[in-house]
């Protein structure tokens, strides 16, 4: 069964196993995107030693320097640290926070009651700009009284005490007022916040108030020259609510606790550390220099994050698209894991990854770490520490994008994907085309080979023709071939030639033989009566009948190519023919049955004359007593069929299929006359008319038929049709 | 004085025999081995009739050669082949080389020197200019056959056929109409081996004869399976 099946299944044409093997060539882009995989590692990686060494070198800067760093209580747990955040464009002073920064980026310090909906409660915003703090405050005030110039005092409307230590070390005490034309005034106070110390607004502190539903909105600005380097100070917002009694209903504080004389803390880039990053900063990259508290004491440079381009979808970025769809999938066939989601990491996510780098350099250890900040972008956290004496004084941090190596990559991949499918198209059109002439080189040899021997087995041809010429090893196979023929066709011509000579070589001798019987009879006359010589005269008719026979049927299609055609009518050719027969086989009865109508066939009188005689002899041979031989002729449109039947022994398939074979006869062994040939001569003629001969047994499974079929002759010309001999 | 026959064969057993089968009917023979030895001997004296074998030794066509030779010299010389095969019949008969009869191997001697005897008389026959000889001459509508003298005419014409072809020519006319069998023709060829191709090829050959003088000759007819019929 397996092996049925095996012989059966022979593989692939000699197409598809080349295009198989072009499949061999998806390793290109599977090795190319490997390579473009190693060499983004490479490129972050190179990236992030120089970003390490950048903030190395800049961190040089600041070893040793606790100085720049040490004006901050190392201990913030006394105080409240207000952040002031730093600002990147000029302020307005219109109680407006559009020139803060995208509203959601804004982080509000609260103050007052805990769910900041009582009067006076504040929220509040911290900016630094150009030396300058600038405040910014949402206060809940349902009723704005402002200053009465009537009055001397200032405490009396709602205002705002600011106190600090100055630079000189004394105390600092600045009252805000609210000047009904929304604009905010600063007075220098005396001790108990009562009245101005100086008749004069002291014009350093600049401001604006914007009354709005149930809020007050407050911007104002000074000099951090006011608090002195150590920057010190409190804010108090005093709320009066009556504008007749005008007596104090609230107050509000930033201090940690009222009567507790402690400040709280302005914590600001250090403006030294700032002047020394300033000029380091490069596009594309943020300095950061953080202290060992984990505070942003100075920066440099920005990286903008850019969002996704909403550019009308050009050729090239529908590309681009079509390959960022394709290059997950793609990363994971490669590389066989998971290509890190495109989706930007989330705030925390990218904050987890800013604070693992400050907590890890804040320990001594330099750090790179990659990190996602949006769709498209990417980029690389370095941080190197600063040490002082042993003790890491803080970090300097230096952020960059990867755009130029993100943009590198994608381009790298189209490039890597199209020139795949380029070359393997290209390698497949060409292995394709190869293929076809391959397998047309050796179709047209094999075609050219097996119609050099024809289905009895005779050669037809002693060489070659196609591929004979051809350098490769087709052209060997052909060459092999041809010369397998031409030895073949030696053997056969050999052959061929052998019953002639055998006839030649035997008919001397049997010559000699005869004449010298006859001599010997003459000599001595009472010889002649012998039996013996008798039989000896027998036997040498014998022999030369056998080779005459023999060399008859070799010389057959020779002779038979010497004979001329002519148009004969079949039907009474064959009908004299039978006539004549029934003559001579006196003991048999012959029937002949034929169209009654002439039916012209362009043969050879004689030959056909002896193919019946095979024929006749042969249905005589094997019919069975007292039955007839039964001779037909049958019309076809093309063909006319003559069959000669007996009723007797059928045949089987085998005998049917060699019957007209040479050399094979299946008469016994008691016919030594017979030597196959009777048959094979019907079939040499017949093919020489043009037409076949087989043999059938009868429908009805009586006796055997012979059948020849030679091809009709076109309706003949009338001049043509005089040439038929009656 | 006896005859001269000069045998040709290269064989020296069947040579042998031919010359004593035919010296014992009274004959002076001279056998030659081969062609050269032949044509030096004819140089020699020219014999009344010869008998050529068609391969001697290597040389596959020496009988035509040396038969056109001989007719060259004398082209009444009557000329025996000793044939092989049917084909030679008809490659004798397209050369055209005027040879009276031809014997197919093996020979049966008693018809050789038949044949011999025949052809001599038939020679001298014509030798004498056979005025007085006509009246042996058969006609049968316009075919006026002469069996003594292998002469055959067609309306007038002489045709030039070969000894087996006048004997089996007589047999086909002998009763005008009738059918002959394949039997009897093969008898008329006075040859122990013959088969009906031999036949056909000898008949093919007769009417050719015919149709070359007269192209609408159609008198020697096929009796398919039987023979062969003369009508006119």
């Amino acid at each position: 069964m397996l092996a049925n099946l095996r012989s059966r299944f022979r593989g692939p044409r000699l197409g598809t196993k080349l295009a198989l093997m072009g499949l061999a060539l998806l390793a290109v882009p599977w090795f190319s995107y490997q390579q473009l995989v190693e060499m983004e590692r490479l490129l972050v990686q190179g990236q992030s030693q120089a970003q390490l060494l950048t903030a190395e070198g800049i961190s040089t800067l600041f070893n040793g320097r606790d100085d720049l760093f040490n004006d901050l209580p190392l201990n913030l747990e006394d105080f409240e640290p207000l952040y002031a955040q730093p600002l990147t464009g000029s302020i307005r002073l219109d109680a407006q926070t559009e020139d803060w920064g995208p509203p959601e980026q804004l982080q509000y310090l609260e103050f007052g009651s805990l769910d900041g909906k009582q009067d006076a409660d504040f929220q509040m915003l911290l900016g630094e700009r150009a030396d300058y703090l600038y405040v910014y405050m949402r206060i809940r005030d349902q009723s704005v009284v402002y200053r009465d110039p009537e009055y001397l005092r200032l405490d009396n409307a709602d205002h705002i005490q600011l106190n600090f230590i100055r630079a000189d070390g004394e105390d600092g005490r600045v009252s805000l007022v609210f000047q009904p034309s929304n604009v905010v005034t600063g007075f220098a106070m005396d001790e108990q916040w009562r009245y101005a110390a100086t008749g004069v607004a002291d014009n350093r502190i600049q401001g604006a108030l914007l009354p709005s539903n149930e809020e007050v909105l407050v911007e104002f600005r000074f000099p951090l020259a006011l608090l002195g380097s150590r920057r010190y100070f409190g804010m108090t917002f005093v709320d009066v609510d009556d504008p007749v009694a005008r007596s104090t209903t609230h107050t509000t504080r930033t201090l940690p606790s009222a009567g507790k004389e402690s400040f709280d803390l302005v914590v600001l880039g250090t403006p030294e550390v700032r002047n020394i990053v300033q000029g380091l900063g490069y596009s594309g990259a943020r300095i950061l220099v953080i202290d060992n508290q984990a505070r942003v004491r100075a920066e440099a440079g920005t990286i903008q994050t850019r969002e996704p381009d909403a550019q009308e979808p050009s050729a090239e970025s529908r590309i681009s698209g079509l390959f960022s769809n394709l290059r997950p999938w793609l990363h994971q066939l490669v590389t066989g894991e998971e290509l890190p989601s495109v989706s930007a990491q989330s705030p925390i996510e990218q904050n987890s990854v800013a604070e693992r780098v400050i907590r890890d350099s804040l320990n001594g250890d330099p750090i790179a770490l990659r990190s996602r900040i949006s769709a498209n972008q990417e980029m690389i956290l370095a941080a190197h520490p600063i040490v002082s004496a042993e003790t890491v004084i803080g970090t300097v941090v230096v952020e960059q994008d990867i755009d130029n190596i993100l943009k590198f990559q994608r381009t790298s991949l189209e490039q890597v994907l199209l020139l795949s499918i380029l070359s393997l198209v290209a390698v497949f059109v060409a292995l394709l085309a190869f293929a076809g002439r391959l397998a047309w080189r050796i179709r047209s040899l094999r075609q050219e080979a097996s119609a050099a021997i024809d289905h009895y087995g005779r050669l037809r041809r002693a060489e070659l023709k196609s591929e004979v010429n051809a350098g490769d090893e087709i052209g060997d196979l052909s060459r092999s071939v041809s010369n397998m023929l031409e030895k073949l066709h030696q053997h056969n011509t050999f052959l061929e030639s052998m019953p002639r000579t055998l006839r030649h070589e035997i008919n001397n001798p049997l010559n000699t033989l005869s004449t010298s019987l006859q001599n010997l009879a003459e000599e001595f006359p009472g010889v002649d009566d012998s039996k013996y010589l008798a039989s000896a005269k027998r036997g040498v008719n014998r022999i030369g009948s056998i080779v005459q026979n023999l060399a008859d049927a070799a010389n057959l299609e020779e002779s038979l190519d010497a004979e001329e055609l002519e148009a004969v009518d079949l039907d009474s050719f064959l009908r004299s023919y039978v006539s004549n027969c029934a003559l001579a086989h006196k003991d048999t009865r012959m029937i002949y049955q034929g169209p009654d109508k002439p039916a012209i066939a362009m043969i050879a009188d004689f030959r056909i004359e002896q193919l019946m005689d095979k024929l006749v002899d042969n249905a005589v041979d094997f019919h069975r007593k007292g039955t007839a031989v039964r001779v037909q002729l049958d019309c076809f449109p093309e063909t006319l069929q003559i069959s000669v039947s007996n009723r007797g022994p059928v045949m089987n398939d085998q005998v049917l299929k060699s019957a007209f074979d040479s050399m094979v006869s299946h008469r016994g062994p008691q016919n030594r006359l017979h030597f196959g040939l009777g048959l094979y001569v019907v079939r040499v003629i017949a093919d020489h008319h043009g037409g076949v001969a087989r043999a059938v047994n009868l429908p009805d499974g009586s006796g055997v038929a012979m059948l020849v079929q030679l091809p009709l002759a076109e309706a003949e010309s009338g001049a043509r049709l005089s040439a038929i001999r009656p | 004085m006896a005859k001269r026959i000069a045998i040709v064969e290269d064989d020296p057993d069947q040579r042998a025999n031919y010359a004593d089968a035919i010296s014992k009917k009274g004959y002076s023979v001279s056998a030659y081995g081969s062609r050269v030895e032949a044509l030096s001997g004819f140089d020699a004296e020219l014999p009344d009739l010869v008998i050529l074998d068609i391969i001697l030794g290597e040389e596959i066509d020496a009988g035509f050669q040396l038969c056109r030779e001989l007719l060259a010299r004398e082209p009444n010389l009557p000329v025996i082949f000793l044939t092989e095969r049917i084909d030679e019949i008809d490659k004798i008969s397209g050369l055209r080389l005027g040879a009276w009869d031809y014997l197919p191997k093996p020979i049966t001697l008693d018809y050789l020197a038949e044949r011999i005897s025949s052809l001599l008389r038939i020679n001298e026959a014509r030798d004498k200019t056979g005025v007085q000889r006509q009246t042996n001459a058969k006609n049968i509508g316009n075919l006026s056959l002469d069996q003594d003298a292998l002469l055959v005419s067609w309306k007038g014409q002489r045709i030039d056929l070969s000894g087996t072809e006048v004997r089996m020519l007589a047999k086909l006319v002998r009763v005008p109409g009738n059918a002959v069998s394949y039997e009897t023709l093969m008898n008329a060829t006075m040859q122990s081996l013959v088969t009906n191709n031999t036949i056909n090829t000898h008949m093919r050959n007769i009417r050719k004869k015919f149709e070359k003088l007269d192209s609408n000759f159609a008198c020697i007819k096929s009796e398919y399976g039987f023979g062969y019929r003369w009508s006119q």
